[in-house]
């Protein structure tokens, strides 16, 4: 997967104008501290709205090369929407859901055994395989998540989440 | 005379047990972590940085250096076996590696990658202790204007060589880097600026969050898109492991000049082993008489590819030492790590701590040792790494990638940092735009920022102090040369004249 195509650099391009657009007035209208008499060339808003514009200038490039513009000629084999659906959203909850709303070593040996478990378990060719997989990944993440948690809280002596 | 004398001290102090354990335990790591696709370099610099926080000072730069040695050339393990460099500094070595392994020669590929990898480090830390001080010496002369331009190089150049078949995805994604750098409180005034009310970014983006999740989390979710990697069929322990003395003599050019391109190539900010990998490989292309063989199982282009990404690493400590300016992104982690065990990289390094450098240097003599017995005598040990499943190995990654950023700041808001990036990085990574630039952008904003609106404090305004002092001048000119040959026209003609490049190499 590579959205490196004309299509994506014209989206891209506008999402980067308005980036740039935003930062540059936001350069622009940012409290230049009259009140502390600083030096008119050192206001906070300066370099900000250089680069606002330097990635403005940058954006109109991208959408206007973007037909012509030279691609990397590599084929990229088509990957998993799937696995990677899975791994984002799984990661995603572990990250924002589970990680200080539970105990760490808990959320981390679900996060983990939930991970192993989606891909493992299926791959199994029967019932037997599917059960030693299932045993395999809760054990797995079992293991893991307190030898993580404990490196970190006793070796690192990091309050966990 | 008396910088060597210097850094004999300097490996004379760090020949202890300890440290050689230490040594022994990190450089294996390292090479574990680069061996397996997906776990870079820099995500194996920054994790471990996590985990050196409660280290002695000079025992954590230790392990993160072994670690970054260790990386980098284990990625040609996996380059060789299965085609799939474990770190992008390995592309170019898979072009040669994996042919040799598939006519059987895997073993004797992985003696030659070893070979390469410690002399080219060798020859970078020669370099290294060369010119690193002089460099110190005349960073002194550095003012705000110097510097303002120093960053803006760094970023130009890095986007330029970086940035693959257009240069412009380079400078975009310097651009947003030092957006990033613009976000909490700024450097002169103490204004805090984009916070859009959060006030957990008044301090700013943490810079190891932020790596984390570019190299680690979209790393993560890129493995997992791919196609499961396929070990190479073909019987990889039963042909030589040790390198004959006789192919490293007649490669010895082709070494020497690898060396010195990759740590030149490590020298300028924000490039990193794999333009030092395809530079040397594509010189070494040039050379060689038996050039119909590269791509196709030629020794030469495996060793040169080797020697090059492998210079770079003590190449790009050297502006990281006296500049604090990266040469790649591990060496960006590294500034970051040095700056969280109480040492100021930068001019005054040789002044603060003057034998610092030499220090750095022995710890890289160390790693390169560990590398080469490591490398000759474990192959076997390499080849089982590589089966460990990625969907045992990914939730583990993740998980390192959550508590160490976490560690740092004890602050759940780093964790969604670090997931934040992750998820950009990854887009950006899918549509070309380079990560490198991006870091350096983080790191070089700041220095950036304050560097201009001083200079113009100084000059009262005035422009003409950043284009007419020598060293301002200097940098004005490499940088509009720079721009001047990434636009397309003058890219064609360059290219037609030359004929030669990077995608050269590749085909």
């Amino acid at each position: 997967m590579r959205y490196d195509s004309p299509f994506a650099d014209r989206i891209t391009a506008a999402v980067f104008f308005a980036l740039g657009a935003s930062m540059a007035w936001g350069g622009f209208i940012m409290d230049r501290l009259e009140i502390r008499q600083i030096h008119p060339a050192s206001i906070p808003g300066l370099v900000p709205m250089i680069l606002g514009v330097a990635l403005m200038g940058c954006a109109v490039l991208l959408a206007l090369g973007a037909e012509k513009a030279q691609r990397d000629s590599e084929d990229f084999a088509d990957g998993s929407w799937r696995n990677l659906g899975f791994t984002a959203i799984w990661s995603f909850v572990f990250a924002v859901g589970l990680v200080s709303r539970i105990p760490f070593v808990v959320a981390t040996a679900i996060y983990i055994a939930g991970f192993s478990g989606w891909f493992l378990i299926p791959a199994a060719p029967d019932t037997r395989g599917r059960v030693r997989a299932l045993l395999f990944v809760v054990i797995f993440g079992a293991v893991t998540a307190t030898a993580i948690s404990a490196l970190f809280r006793y070796g690192f002596l990091v309050r966990l989440p | 005379m008396e910088g060597l004398q210097s850094f004999i001290a300097a490996i004379i102090t760090l020949a202890t047990p300890t440290a050689l354990f230490h040594v022994a335990w990190s450089t294996l790591l390292g090479i574990v972590v680069g061996s397996l696709p997906g776990l870079t370099a820099t995500m194996g610099v920054a994790l471990l940085t996590t985990l050196t926080y409660t280290m002695e000072r000079d025992t954590a730069i230790l392990v993160l250096i072994c670690m970054y040695v260790g990386a980098i050339y284990g990625g040609s393990r996996s380059a060789i076996l299965l085609n799939i460099p474990g770190t992008p500094a390995s592309a170019a070595t898979a072009l040669d590696g994996y042919p040799l392994a598939q006519q059987g020669k895997a073993g004797y590929a992985m003696a030659l990658a070893t070979s390469g990898s410690a002399l080219g480090t060798l020859i970078g830390i020669v370099m290294l202790v060369l010119l690193a001080p002089p460099l110190a010496e005349i960073a002194l002369d550095f003012g705000s204007f110097e510097f303002f331009w120093l960053a803006v190089f760094g970023i130009v150049i890095s986007g330029q060589l970086t940035g693959g078949v257009t240069p412009l995805k380079g400078y975009i994604a310097g651009l947003l880097g030092l957006m990033v750098a613009m976000i909490g409180a700024e450097g002169i005034h103490a204004h805090v600026r984009f916070n859009l009310g959060l006030h957990q970014v008044n301090g700013g983006i943490g810079l190891i969050p932020a790596m984390v999740g570019a190299f680690g989390f979209a790393e993560v979710l890129s493995v997992m898109w791919r196609a499961k990697p396929v070990l190479v069929k073909t019987e990889t322990t039963s042909d030589r492991v040790l390198p004959r003395i006789a192919d490293l003599l007649r490669y010895k050019f082709t070494i020497i000049r690898s060396g010195i391109i990759g740590t030149l190539v490590g020298i300028i900010p924000g490039v990193g082993e794999d333009i030092g990998a395809w530079a040397s490989y594509a010189a070494a292309k040039k050379t060689s008489p038996e050039r119909d063989q590269f791509g196709k199982g030629s020794q030469e282009g495996l060793t040169a590819a080797e020697t090059g990404n492998s210079a770079v690493v003590p190449g790009s400590l050297i502006p990281a030492l006296t500049l604090a300016v990266p040469g790649s992104a591990p060496a960006a982690v590294l500034i970051a790590a040095l700056f969280i065990h109480g040492i100021r990289p930068g001019p005054m390094i040789m002044i603060e701590q003057p034998t610092f450098i030499y220090s750095i240097a022995a710890m890289l003599v160390f790693a390169t040792i560990a590398i080469a017995i490591y490398g000759l005598s474990l192959t076997r040990l390499f080849i089982l790494v590589l089966k460990i499943p990625r969907e045992i190995l990914m939730p583990v990654v993740f998980t390192l990638c959550v508590i160490g950023p976490y560690a740092l700041t004890q602050r759940v808001f780093d964790i969604w940092v670090m997931v934040g990036f992750g998820l950009i990085g990854f887009l950006l990574r899918q549509m070309n735009y380079p990560m490198a630039p991006l870091v350096l952008g983080i790191i070089l904003g700041d220095l950036l920022d304050k560097s201009l609106r001083r200079g113009l404090i100084l000059s009262d305004g005035d422009l003409m102090p950043f284009i007419t002092r020598p060293i301002s001048a200097f940098f004005v000119i490499v940088i509009v040369t720079s721009i001047m040959l990434g636009l397309p026209p003058i890219r064609r003609a360059f290219a037609r004249i030359t004929g030669s490049g990077r995608k050269e190499g590749k085909s």
